[in-house]
């Protein structure tokens, strides 16, 4: 039988082995726009620990992790990015959200690889990151 | 026996509570009952359409449902007992306060026991919700009027 004591510090050690993910950068290309002007905007961005940004079609698709102490403001960080983005990508429809569910979704698609239904999919999520309470 | 010396005979045999313990056991299990539910939004966010928006929801219903559970099996008292305010503060205190008052007069019938003191200790707060939430709205509703704020 394992003791309970040894189970909590299992646990206590788990959880705190758990914020050792590691914060990456994700870009996946699938048009012919220049993705470096992305990668250079976010990750110079110094409230942003983590992003996945997937291009495809007119879609630009970006979820960003923010940085704890920022986490207060992510919304207006996130709207900040989507106008930088829309500046430099003038001619794709961008979308930006500091969404947990977002990012996650993003590096789904982008680890999947799997062009059917990819359309759909992003418009899924863009519905759903704009769905009100 | 004057006012002076029952404040003095009532201060020598009560008790003392020892503050700095009971604040870090509610801070703990207060804590625990937030880990639990935060743990209840990631998985409404993994396995279904639900965003950081829209998944406060559900998990406020789960952990009531939860909570209700306990209550009714009899291990939220003992929860109370040690976790005290941080036991009772979270929504799960608020569910436990609803089913707690509804088993304790079901005797009565259930028109005049269970439907009448269901919302004996709860009923303040859905009414202080409720109202709060309508002066807030109203405040809000004038702003926009005159053009103070956007909505």
């Amino acid at each position: 039988m394992v003791d309970i004591r040894q189970l909590l510090i299992l646990i206590c050690v788990l959880l705190l082995l758990s914020g050792c993910i590691p914060n990456e950068y994700k870009f996946e290309n699938r048009t012919g726009e220049d993705a470096t002007k992305a990668e250079e905007l976010l990750k110079g961005d110094d409230r942003l620990k983590g992003a996945a940004a997937l291009f495809y079609e007119d879609h630009l698709l970006v979820g960003i992790r923010v940085k704890t102490f920022s986490r207060f403001n992510k919304r207006d960080i996130a709207k900040e990015v989507e106008k930088k983005l829309k500046k430099a990508y003038p001619e794709l429809t961008v979308f930006v959200s500091a969404d947990s569910k977002i990012l996650t979704e993003t590096n789904k698609l982008i680890l999947k690889n799997d062009e059917k239904g990819l359309k759909k999919k992003i418009d899924h999520l863009i519905k759903l990151a704009k769905e009100e309470t | 026996m004057d006012k002076k010396k029952y404040a003095k005979l009532e201060k020598g045999i009560t008790p003392k509570p020892n503050l700095l313990k009971n604040c870090l056991k509610a801070f703990l299990v207060g804590g625990t009952i937030c880990l639990i539910a935060q743990f209840i939004a990631l998985f409404y966010m993994t396995f279904f359409d639900f965003t950081e928006r829209t998944a406060n929801n559900p998990t406020v219903a789960t952990m009531i449902f939860i909570a209700m559970l306990l209550t009714g099996f009899g291990a939220y008292k003992k929860i109370g007992q040690v976790g005290g305010a941080g036991a009772a503060v979270p929504i799960t205190g608020f569910g436990n306060a609803v089913v707690s008052a509804a088993i304790e007069h079901r005797s009565e019938g259930y028109v005049l026991g269970v439907g009448g003191n269901i919302f004996k200790l709860a009923g303040s707060v859905i009414v202080y919700g409720v109202f709060s939430a309508f002066l807030v709205a109203l405040v809000k509703t004038i702003l926009v009027k005159v053009g103070v704020v956007s909505w």
